[in-house]
C-alpha cells in the first residue's frame, strides 16, 4: 500500500471503518513509514482545530423567528413569480427529480439537437423561398444591376431627353423636376460608352469652388 | 397547490374527520415522527409537517452554509432559499434518498454556486465563539502544545480558520465542512455532493494537505 493510499484511509482507520486485512495493512505501512505517521499526527491536528468551529454559532434567540420568516418570504414568493416562472420551475423540478437524474443529460442533449435541426430548417425555408432569393450576393448584385439598367435612359440621349423621360422612368418624380434644379450635377452620355454599355454620369460643371484641405493660415 | 394551501392557511387543506386537536398539539404530535411521514403528510399538503422538517434541519444546515461562506447574513438567505426550494420541488421528491440527504444536496448546490459568483466578494461576518470553547479539551491542548502560537487569541484564532477556508475551492471547502466541522461520514458527503466516496476522500485528501500548509503555525 502506498503513501497516499494509506492516506486517504486514516479517517476510517480511526473510525474503525475498515474491514480487518485493510487495516492491518495501513497500520502495517504506519510502522514502516515515518512520513505517514507525521501526516497522521497533523491530521489529527488540524481536524480538532476545524472542529472548534463548531463553537461559532449565532446567539440563541436568532433561530425564534426562522419559521416565521421562512413564511413571510414564501409568501413573497408566491406573489412575485409570474406563470412562465412557474413553468420553468416545473421543468426544473422535472429534471431534478431523482427519477429523472440518468436521463437528465440525454433530455439536454435532444434539446440541443432539436434546436440546431430546428435553426438548420429555417435556413433551408428561407433559401427556398423566393422573397429571400435577394439575400444571395451575388445575385442581388445582378439583380440590381438589371434594375439599374431598366431605369437607365437610352443610348445617344441628350440631357434634354433624359430629363424629359426622367419622370416617367424613375420610381420618384416630381412634376417641377428640371435641369436646373440638378444643381452642380448634369447628367450625360459618354461617347466611349455609347453602345458597349450603360452612360455614365459625370460632373459637368461646378457651381462651387472645391473645399480646399489646406487648413487656412490666420494673419495677425 | 393554491397558495393559502401550501401556506397552510385553509381551503382544501385535509381535515381530520373528527374534532381537529390544537394546532400546538398536532405540532407536538409531529415532533415525534419520522422524516418519511413529514414529507408524505408535507406533500399532501399539510404545511405544519414541514414546518417540524424546517424545525429539524434549519441549525444543521444553517452550521453547514456558514462555514462554507463565512458570512451570517448569506448563510441565512441561503437557509431560507433551501428550505422554499425544497418545498416547491417537494411533489418530485420521490423519497430515493432521505429528506436530510436532499435538503443538504439542494443547501450545498445553492451554496457552491452563490460562493462562484462572488468570489471576488469576501466579506466576512462571523458568528460569535461560544463561551463553552474555553473548556474544549482540544483547545487546552492546543494552548498548552508547544506550537509557535501557544499564546493564541481565540479571535484571532478564528480569523485564520475561516481565512484558511475561503482559500479552498469550493468543493473541497464543502468536503471539509462537512467531514471535519459537521461530522458527516464520507458516504452521506458521497450522496450530498452526488460523488463517489473515493472522490469525496481524494478531496478531503488535497484540502487537508492545503489547510495544513496554511495553518502550519498553529499544528
Amino acid at each position: 500500500m502506498d503513501c497516499k493510499k494509506t492516506q486517504q484511509l486514516f479517517d476510517d482507520l480511526t473510525h474503525e471503518r475498515l474491514a480487518p486485512v485493510v487495516a492491518a495493512q495501513v497500520r502495517q505501512h504506519l510502522a514502516d513509514c515515518t512520513d505517514c505517521r507525521v501526516v497522521e499526527q497533523r491530521t489529527g491536528r488540524l481536524q480538532r482545530l476545524l472542529a472548534l468551529k463548531r463553537y461559532e454559532r449565532p446567539a440563541p434567540e436568532y433561530f425564534d423567528n426562522f419559521l416565521s420568516e421562512f413564511h413571510g418570504r414564501l409568501l413573497t414568493e408566491a406573489r412575485r413569480i409570474g406563470w412562465w416562472e412557474r413553468a420553468l420551475g416545473r421543468v426544473d423540478d422535472f429534471l431534478a427529480a431523482e427519477s429523472m437524474r440518468v436521463w437528465r443529460y440525454s433530455f439536454t442533449s435532444a434539446l440541443g439537437v432539436a434546436a440546431v435541426v430546428g435553426l438548420a430548417w429555417m435556413g433551408l425555408l428561407q433559401s427556398t423561398d423566393p422573397s429571400f432569393v435577394a439575400i444571395d450576393p451575388a445575385v442581388a448584385a445582378s439583380s440590381s444591376l438589371a434594375d439599374a439598367d431598366a431605369m437607365l435612359p437610352p443610348p445617344h440621349s441628350t440631357p434634354s431627353t433624359i430629363v424629359a423621360s426622367l419622370p416617367s422612368r424613375l420610381p420618384v418624380a416630381s412634376a417641377d423636376y428640371q435641369p436646373a434644379s440638378m444643381g452642380n450635377v448634369v447628367l450625360v452620355s459618354t461617347s466611349a460608352h455609347a453602345d458597349s454599355s450603360a452612360p455614365r454620369y459625370v460632373l459637368d460643371h461646378l457651381s462651387v469652388a472645391p473645399a480646399s484641405y489646406d487648413v487656412p493660415s490666420v494673419h495677425f | 397547490m393554491k397558495l393559502k394551501e401550501k401556506l397552510g392557511l385553509g381551503g382544501t387543506m385535509p381535515r381530520p374527520t373528527s374534532a381537529p386537536a390544537p394546532v400546538a398539539e398536532r405540532e407536538i404530535d409531529l415532533r415525534h415522527e419520522e422524516d418519511e411521514a413529514l414529507v408524505r403528510r408535507s406533500q399532501r399538503g399539510e404545511s405544519a409537517a414541514f414546518d417540524v422538517l424546517v424545525e429539524r434541519y434549519k441549525e444543521r444546515l444553517y452550521a453547514t452554509v456558514y462555514h462554507m461562506t463565512s458570512n451570517h447574513e448569506d448563510a441565512n438567505d441561503l437557509v431560507q432559499d433551501t428550505f422554499i426550494k425544497a418545498y416547491k420541488s417537494l411533489q418530485s421528491f420521490r423519497g430515493q434518498s432521505s429528506f436530510y440527504t436532499w435538503v443538504y444536496r439542494i443547501a450545498v448546490n445553492r451554496t457552491i454556486n452563490f460562493v462562484k459568483r462572488r468570489k471576488n466578494r469576501n466579506q466576512y461576518s462571523l458568528d460569535d465563539l461560544d463561551s463553552s470553547i474555553q473548556s474544549d479539551p482540544d483547545l487546552v491542548e492546543m494552548q498548552s502544545h508547544a506550537t509557535p502560537r501557544r499564546e493564541v487569541g481565540l479571535n484571532e484564532l478564528q480569523e485564520k480558520l475561516n481565512d484558511a477556508l475561503q482559500k479552498l475551492s469550493e468543493s473541497h471547502r464543502a468536503v471539509v465542512t462537512l467531514h471535519d466541522v459537521q461530522g458527516m461520514t464520507h458516504a452521506d458527503i458521497a450522496k450530498v455532493m452526488s460523488c463517489s466516496e473515493g472522490t469525496v476522500r481524494s478531496r478531503l485528501f488535497y484540502a487537508r494537505q492545503q489547510l495544513q500548509g496554511l495553518l502550519s503555525e498553529y499544528l
